[in-house]
């Protein structure tokens, strides 16, 4: 954010030459290209080896799990790393970006899956953030010709917006629309998009999908990164995969089927990643009725038995995370009831719902889930100091405790008083799961577990999982990924816009099924996407 | 790490390399290392500095300041500040003052003081947990309050001839050994067993180094910050039984600046102003080098004047040193 402040003096001060208009031709001569790169963080190789390159007019796609490289990776062509090894070439050029803003000038532009536009700042003004503006003579900003450019560049794309509206007010599709746009601004002959259907609906993806055909009709080259295989079928030219930091292959999108692509980016057949045994529900241990948290969730009904897994299925923003963090006191509800073991439990805060034998392990390891200045030791003790201290102090028991959880989810990498942050993801992941089943709980809430953690750690966390249940554990598991729901659940709930939308025993679970109540799609692909998915 | 036992400023920097880092490692080691280049400097500028007496009266100058810097520590380490206790200093040593002045001893104005200074530690911390109000504003309005107070009570009136007896904690001696001092080295040895043996230390770190994490681990995140502002309150009560012994009379304007010097202490110590890394020793070690200094000084006849630019110099110094030695020991925390 700070940085974007700077640029905007920096731009007023020394207007800088937009659109340096290295034109590559027609043929073939790549937009930019990586070279043999490679990044490390400190021991951890992100990303190692690897070529890759972007044609003009082609979408490109780039798949992986979570930590395989990709996020580095476009860091690394953005600016924002720089490459240990390797290099990066830019229209044949070698080029060094030292600032987003430097790949920016070269052309080169950034769309995040957490969008950095300015939510209180008009259509037309975050478009012209960070660029030369145009003035009026006085030298004032000329915001009838930023409104008039604005509306040109959005029509460009066959959109049109209100562009004096603010941006918070806009839907999550057309702020991805504006991010587009921002980057066009700046003259941007390659565009690069994290996950950018992550928070879409089905009709306003369809409507991303047509703009892109824009621009590459246009002869500007795409980086498509998505999770959704479904999408990189329907519009990648090429696609590329990349699994713990490597390339494993280059290949025209018409040359993969989707077994064959999850194969690449899992290292082994997903049957073999997953781990599960038949479960044996017991009686309700949580029961939900009714909650309700205004403009979070609605009118939510759950029960989830011992011994049983519960998938909670849904797009980002769906309200999965603000249900499970009401259910753990965090931030209570307004309506409804919350029973554990049939009786009803009035839980204001965390303690009280660790009073209940309700644990929850969020999504953001390190902003949520770990003291990254402690030590791996007194991370895991952190929940249970108040049940084995002694008169206020703590004893000296408290290290073979920590050592027992450390082996029981084979904590590796660091010594027991090492500071946390020394630990791989993977491992750090483990020690927030070990912090939780230290105060062990009949029922844990576990929040995208295996976000950002490589496979490995994975399979070895979804069979912890699969043990807990077998213990007789009620484990909730919200997921992003529906492979994970949908192997490792005995039941399956969707949520849509705060509120279940679905329920499907694991039977009856499908992809499409799961995916068609997260989105409300209905029969979505139905649908040509002619409206602009204003809600 | 060597978790038995309090270190002592003396017994560190023992010989090979991961001794040397682990040294590194410690909050507290620059100013430590500050601390003995400037005993060795003014050591060799002026043969009056290194005399038992000399470094007796250093320490017993800062008893007061270090004593409250201990206390601010925790609440600093909790990623909270406390700027009220210059006014909550005077308050106190009125409260106390007036009590030995009406019956005398020790107890009952120790009492008196450790109460007021309580009450008032209390309520910054019932105002910043459940008013949810930033504790700089809450600290800030509570140093304007109290002084205002100090007035009210007073009516602007010194408090003087405080009896003998209660004055035996800023002026007696035990074992040849002055009262300050030997309070000062025992509250140090207190916190640095609370630190790192008791729950409510530990959780001190917790919410000082990732509020949001200790609140999702069920820790009283609440309770924890508000013990700290009211032991803030706690040990200032202390203090002013000290500095109404040395002083013998309580001015209105007592304690005037005492707040941001107590804040001083604890970052030139080591502390991590942003909470979560910190030591005891770090307040101790940055209250005795600010008395060094401005010790030094004195008998290195430079101005008066100059105290407050050096001090100043010294809080940067602190500052990019920090820095540094978090480059040397890779620590990204």
């Amino acid at each position: 954010m700070s940085e974007e402040g700077k640029e905007i003096g920096r731009g007023m001060e020394q207007p800088t030459n937009i659109g340096s208009g290295t034109a590559t031709g027609d043929g073939s001569p790549p937009l930019f290209q990586l070279a043999g790169v490679t990044k490390r963080f400190g021991g951890v190789v992100a990303v190692r080896d690897v070529d890759f390159d972007l044609r003009p007019g082609e979408v490109h796609a780039l798949v992986g799990e979570n930590g395989a490289g990709k996020s580095t990776l476009m860091k690394i062509v953005d600016g924002l790393y720089a490459p240990d090894e390797g290099r990066l070439e830019v229209g044949g050029q070698p080029a060094e970006f030292s600032s987003p803003r430097d790949a920016e000038a070269a052309g080169i532009a950034m769309i995040p899956q957490e969008l950095d536009l300015f939510p209180e700042l008009s259509v037309a003004e975050n478009l012209f953030v960070g660029r030369k503006r145009p003035r009026t003579r006085w030298g004032g900003l000329d915001r009838n010709a930023m409104r008039a450019e604005a509306r040109r560049r959005l029509g460009s794309l066959g959109v049109d917006l209100d562009v004096t509206a603010r941006v918070k007010r806009l839907s999550a599709a057309n702020q991805q629309i504006v991010a587009i746009a921002r980057a066009l601004v700046g003259d941007a002959r390659a565009v690069v998009m994290d996950e950018p259907t992550s928070s879409l609906t089905d009709r306003e993806a369809r409507q991303l999908f047509r703009i892109i055909e824009e621009l590459t009709s246009g002869d500007v080259g795409v980086v498509y990164i998505s999770h959704r295989l479904e999408e990189i079928f329907e519009i990648a030219d090429r696609t590329t995969v990349l699994r713990d930091g490597r390339l494993i292959t280059t290949a025209p999108a018409s040359e993969l089927d989707a077994e064959e692509l999850v194969r690449l980016m899992v290292g082994r057949p997903l049957n073999e990643l997953f781990s599960r045994h038949p479960h044996d529900p017991g009686e309700v241990a949580l029961e939900v009725r009714g909650l309700t948290r205004e403009g979070e969730f609605a009118d939510v009904d759950l029960t989830l038995r011992r011994g049983e897994i519960l998938g909670l299925a849904g797009l980002v923003g769906a309200g999965r995370t603000e249900l499970a963090q009401a259910i753990f006191g965090i931030r209570p509800p307004e309506f409804g009831e919350i029973l554990v073991d049939g009786e009803e439990a009035r839980i204001r805060s965390p303690q009280a719902a660790m009073d209940r034998g309700i644990f929850y392990v969020p999504e953001e390891r390190r902003s949520q889930g770990l003291i990254l200045p402690f030590s791996i030791k007194n991370n895991i003790t952190l929940s249970i100091l108040d049940r084995i201290s002694r008169f206020g102090f703590v004893p000296w028991s408290e290290r073979q405790t920590a050592d027992r959880f450390a082996k029981e989810l084979s904590i590796r990498g660091a010594e027991m008083s090492d500071p946390v942050a020394r630990l791989s993801g993977g491992n750090q992941q483990k020690v927030v799961v070990a912090k939780s089943l230290a105060r062990e709980p009949s029922v844990l809430l576990l929040d995208e577990p295996t976000r950002g953690v490589d496979v490995g750690a994975k399979s070895e966390i979804y069979r912890l999982i699969d043990d807990l249940a077998r213990e007789g554990k009620a484990i909730l598991l919200i997921s992003s990924e529906l492979e994970e729901v949908l192997s490792m659940s005995d039941r399956i709930l969707v949520m849509r816009e705060g509120r279940i939308t679905g329920e499907f025993e694991r039977e009856g679970a499908t992809q499409e099924r799961v995916m068609t109540a997260a989105t409300g799609g209905g029969d979505g692909s139905n649908d040509k996407g002619e409206e602009s998915g204003d809600e | 790490m060597s978790e038995t036992r309090a270190p002592t400023p003396t017994e560190r920097g023992g010989a090979g390399g991961e001794s040397v880092r682990r040294f590194l490692a410690r909050p507290a080691a620059p100013a430590l290392a500050f601390l003995a280049v400037l005993l060795v400097a003014f050591t060799l500028a002026n043969d009056r500095f290194l005399t038992a007496s000399n470094l007796e009266s250093i320490v017993d100058s800062v008893a007061v300041l270090g004593i409250i810097a201990l206390a601010v520590n925790q609440v600093i380490l909790c990623a909270e500040i406390d700027i009220s206790t210059g006014s909550m200093l005077g308050l106190c040593a009125i409260a106390a003052g007036a009590v030995s002045l009406s019956t005398g001893g020790i107890l009952l104005p120790l009492l008196a003081g450790v109460a007021v200074g309580a009450l008032a530690g209390a309520i910054n911390g019932a105002l910043v947990t459940l008013g949810r109000i930033p504790a700089i504003i809450v600290t800030l309005g509570m140093l304007y309050a109290l002084r205002g107070v100090i007035l009210l009570v007073t009516g602007g009136t010194w408090i003087t001839g405080v009896p003998e007896p209660t004055r035996f904690l800023g002026t007696g001696k035990v074992l040849g050994i002055s009262v300050p001092v030997l309070i000062l080295f025992g509250l140090f040895l207190v916190m640095e067993l609370v630190n790192r043996h008791s729950t409510w230390g530990r959780n001190v770190f917790a919410v000082g180094g990732n509020r949001v994490a200790a609140r999702f681990a069920g820790l009283p995140v609440n309770r924890v910050r508000f013990v700290a502002f009211t032991l803030v309150g706690v040990f200032v009560g202390i203090a002013s039984m000290i500095y109404l012994g040395r002083a013998g009379s309580v001015q209105t304007n007592t304690g005037v600046g005492l707040e941001l010097q107590a804040v001083a202490a604890v970052v030139i110590g080591g502390t991590s102003i942003s909470g979560g890394r910190g030591s005891s020793l770090a307040a101790l070690t940055g209250a005795v080098l600010i008395g060094v200094i401005l010790n030094g000084l004195i008998l290195m006849g430079v101005p008066g004047i100059w105290q407050d630019a050096v001090l100043g110099g010294l809080i940067l110094l602190a500052v990019a040193t920090d820095v540094l030695r978090r480059r040397l020991v890779g620590d990204k925390a």
